[in-house]
């Protein structure tokens, strides 16, 4: 029987991949046609076959894959950063409810604040390198990180807290063994949603501040008005953005929702 | 002897920022090895107060003694199973049952051989490595109760346990019940709103009164063990508890309305 339902699945991923397809070669297809019928100029709105010349040309001249390795470098340490401080001010947070019940007032402001707001400030205090993008990238993602580890231990069913002590649990191993776990599916959520912050920010401060990375392709294609550039490059981003999404953070938030059966409710 | 004993419980709780007299005085001795049972109108408060026996609420004053010593912070001791089962889904049957002995620093060998000695007596020993959303409501309730028995607790603590389960896993786990109280010779505590199942299950059925509740009435069950709920000779024990609880039932229902 679960041999069946894996071939069913397998043929359902089939289904949905073919549907993907279909749906870029119709964008594509459309695409060229607007193009054919000449109703843009062609510096604004290039064709699909000379954006893959542009795109074998930034790949070629070594400065697509650079600004890949450079921009994902820069992510990965200030997320890395915004993950470690914003997982210790979040557990502060609830163990100091006066300080977290302040901040949490906060939250909203901190989180709708829009991270290209940070660029000018970041330049001023930090300056016009990897740093001052970088602390772009964590003022961006921390507070996301902050106030989804504050309310998911907060959401923790008390039944699990109480079920815990009632059986001996307290202080660290309380922590560790339930509050954690607990806390764990909705966690995950958060960090997603960080890594979508943190995305963002990049994006915008690389396009103002650096000489290096996928912003910065964006922004020298405009300054050269080389619109397949800009396009190769969102491209690029859309994609990047898409395959972290779903191949590492969903895969990840899948396995803990099927290891806790939460996609069994009916 | 006295195994537990609450001495003058008051208990307030607070409602739309009044504070509600929930508990006001209530008295209880428990002897060794008894198997009480505590049935009230809903929201009388005998949830709160096994809580209280758990320490996982504070009483506003009055205390609670185990062994002639007093108590205010939960323990292994009093193992409670609580109404949903409280499993926690991260671990698999087997690490649940073991969790208690876990805090308590048993080696793992140990553990693994109180567990499997728990998860046959409540016949679970093909799911120890199943989670939690693979059980069906009942087993879920056995793997609680083979947590609480786990921890070998000087008294086992159970609120509502059955009144989530159908009426056949019921009739099941209460035979079930009694004939791990005999074995084990655990002293238990089990509040329930539903009479049939505290007259098959109890030596003795304390009633609650109606909020501000104390204890109104207490009826002795001296009856061969295992009880079934359809037996005709516990009907006369079901009729006194239904009669004590009638005017409670309607004052609540009368509070409910105002």
């Amino acid at each position: 029987m679960s041999e069946k339902i894996v071939a069913e699945k397998k043929l359902q991923n089939l289904h949905d991949a073919a549907n993907a397809s279909l749906l870029v070669a119709i964008f594509v297809g459309v695409w060229q046609l607007v193009f054919v019928l000449g109703l843009f100029p062609k510096i604004a709105l290039p064709s699909p076959i000379m954006v893959a010349q542009s795109f074998d040309k930034i790949i070629l001249n070594m400065s697509l894959p650079i600004g890949i390795a450079v921009t994902l470098g820069r992510l990965v340490a200030g997320f890395s950063i915004s993950i470690i401080l914003g997982t210790f001010i979040g557990f502060a947070m609830i163990r100091f409810k006066g300080f977290g019940r302040t901040l949490n007032s906060f939250s909203a402001g901190l989180l709708a604040f829009p991270s290209i707001a940070w660029v000018p400030f970041s330049i001023l205090f930090i300056g016009f390198n990897d740093l001052g993008i970088i602390f772009v990238v964590i003022m961006s993602s921390i507070f996301s990180v902050m106030i989804s580890t504050y309310s998911s231990i907060r959401n923790i069913p008390s039944i699990y807290l109480d079920a815990a002590k009632n059986m001996g649990a307290k202080g660290f191993s309380l922590f560790r063994h339930v509050t954690i776990p607990a806390a764990t599916p909705s966690l995950i959520i958060g960090l997603r949603q960080g890594w979508s912050f943190a995305w963002h920010a990049i994006i915008g401060a690389e396009i103002l501040m650096s000489i290096v990375g996928l912003g910065h392709i964006l922004s020298v294609g405009r300054d050269f008005l080389d619109m397949s550039e800009v396009i190769a490059s969102m491209i690029t981003i859309f994609v990047i953005g898409l395959v972290v999404d779903r191949f590492l953070l969903y895969q990840i938030e899948e396995r803990v929702r099927r290891k806790w059966g939460l996609d069994h409710h009916r | 002897m006295t195994k537990l004993q609450a001495k003058n419980i008051v208990k307030h709780f607070d409602h739309n920022g009044n504070a509600v007299l929930a508990l006001d005085g209530v008295n209880l001795d428990v002897q060794e090895g008894d198997f009480v049972c505590i049935v009230g109108p809903s929201g009388c408060g005998k949830s709160t107060f096994l809580n209280i026996v758990a320490g996982l609420e504070k009483p506003d004053s009055g205390e609670v003694l185990l062994n002639d010593k007093s108590l205010s912070t939960p323990g292994p001791d009093r193992t409670m199973v609580f109404q949903e089962g409280a499993l926690f889904p991260w671990l698999k049957v087997i690490d649940n049952v073991e969790f208690g002995l876990k805090m308590a620093g048993i080696p793992k060998d140990e553990r693994r051989q109180i567990s499997q000695r728990y998860l046959d007596m409540m016949q679970l020993t093909k799911f120890a490595d199943s989670y939690t959303y693979q059980l069906s409501t009942g087993m879920k309730q056995r793997v609680a109760i083979a947590r609480a028995l786990a921890m070998d607790p000087e008294i086992l603590l159970m609120d509502e346990p059955f009144a989530a389960l159908d009426s056949q896993t019921r009739d099941l786990l209460l035979v079930e019940l009694q004939l791990i109280w005999e074995r084990t010779k655990k002293t238990i505590i089990f509040v329930t709103h539903n009479i049939s199942e505290s007259v098959v299950l109890g030596n003795r059925v304390v009633v609650f009164k109606n909020r501000p509740s104390k204890i109104k009435k207490e009826i002795v069950i001296d009856y061969r063990r295992p009880r079934l709920a359809e037996d005709e000779n516990l009907q006369k024990y079901y009729h006194q508890i239904v009669e004590a609880l009638k005017s409670e039932v309607i004052a609540q229902i009368k509070d409910e309305v105002q």
